[in-house]
């Protein structure tokens, strides 16, 4: 495994686990896209869609795309190593959190975690239609991606049958 | 609050795992079914409060969770619970993304599905975030013009910043929060 490419993996991934703010990383997958896919050339298009694809249909927290990243580019080393980087900065910063603040309903917590949410909103959205518009390339696609949204928003379906839904559609149309 | 009591590694371990391996689109159900339900570790209330903080904090809330409670049984604890979080989902992702790369490699369709369930990821996506919307909508009064435009605006500039402009995102979240919080200081925002 090449050392430089580790430790760029884990620097990049290790910064962008500060702005995963209001609770998950689906704000962060443009960029992270824009990373690995475009300015360091780790993934291609297809490679990409197939570790979202897994990372979102798998049982588990949404951040598997991050070591899913550092073992498709670095292997077993990647994997763990890319995720540990990921989560060190919160769990440094919760440990502290969580000594200083005895009282967890803080005003300052509280007022932070209001101003998130349409932050939050707006990023979810952006970052679906960023993916979107890079992932859909055929009308099936299209489909996939109208549809996932519409049928979740109409009867908040669990979001592992919409995605499974969507690949059984899109292999039957090939 | 009296000191809690310390939790076993061990049953640390076990919760965190099962928790981890029941997220399915958001940690929040499975942490409370675990953590309030099966475990009694917190009541209703202490998870709600302690919930919060975990989305405040910068970093997946069901990670900040393991750390929050893994400290009962102090920094090891929090190693261990985080850890048991991740690992066994992410053993399981990899053997799946190996296996889908090799049945891509020698099916068209099969390949052809993958990039569908990323489409269908990226509805997901909008159709979480257009809730979340409408629930901000929703949410505040009829008398608060003022404080729900400003809110409309943020979730509006989010998606123009970001589609329209391509802003760098680590420099959108600094940008959004700061107007956000610059405008629900401004306007008293209503709780």
């Amino acid at each position: 495994v090449n050392e430089q490419t580790l430790f760029t993996l884990m620097l990049r991934f290790g910064t962008l686990s500060f702005f995963a703010v209001g609770g998950g990383i689906s704000i962060l997958i443009p960029q992270i896209h824009h990373e690995v896919v475009q300015q360091y050339g780790w993934l291609d298009e297809r490679s990409f869609a197939e570790l979202l694809a897994v990372s979102q249909a798998a049982p588990g927290p949404n951040f598997l795309i991050v070591p899913l990243i550092g073992w498709r580019v670095a292997g077993w080393p990647g994997a763990f190593l890319t995720l540990a980087a990921f989560l060190i900065g919160p769990f440094v910063i919760t440990s502290i959190a969580a000594h200083v603040l005895h009282n967890h309903d803080s005003p300052l917590l509280t007022r932070l975690r209001r101003a998130f949410r349409p932050v939050t909103s707006g990023l979810w959205i952006a970052s679906g239609l960023v993916i979107a518009l890079t992932v859909d390339r055929r009308p099936v696609e299209l489909l996939a991606t109208l549809g996932v949204c519409a049928l979740s928003l109409a009867f908040d379906l669990n979001p592992v049958w919409l995605l499974l839904g969507a690949g059984v559609v899109g292999s039957l149309v090939g | 609050m009296e000191p809690p009591a310390r939790l076993a590694l061990v049953d640390l371990a076990v919760a965190f795992a099962q928790i981890g391996l029941n997220s399915v689109g958001g940690a929040a159900a499975p942490l409370r079914a675990v953590i309030v339900k099966q475990r009694k570790w917190l009541d209703e209330a202490e998870f709600a409060e302690i919930f919060g903080m975990c989305q405040a904090l910068p970093g997946a809330t069901g990670a900040n969770m393991a750390v929050i409670l893994g400290r009962r049984s102090g920094l090891l604890g929090s190693v261990v619970a985080v850890a048991a979080l991740v690992t066994p989902s992410m053993l399981l992702a990899i053997a799946i993304a190996a296996f889908a790369t090799h049945v891509a490699a020698h099916s068209a369709r099969f390949a052809a599905g993958e990039t569908a369930v990323a489409a269908g990821a990226a509805g997901l996506f909008i159709a979480n975030g257009a809730r979340l919307a409408w629930a901000l909508w929703r949410a505040v009064g009829e008398g608060d013009r003022v404080y729900r435009a400003i809110r409309l605006a943020v979730i509006a500039a989010g998606v123009v910043l970001v589609v329209g402009f391509r802003l760098w995102i680590p420099a959108a979240v600094v940008v959004l929060v700061a107007a956000s919080l610059l405008a629900d200081r401004r306007t008293g925002a209503p709780k």
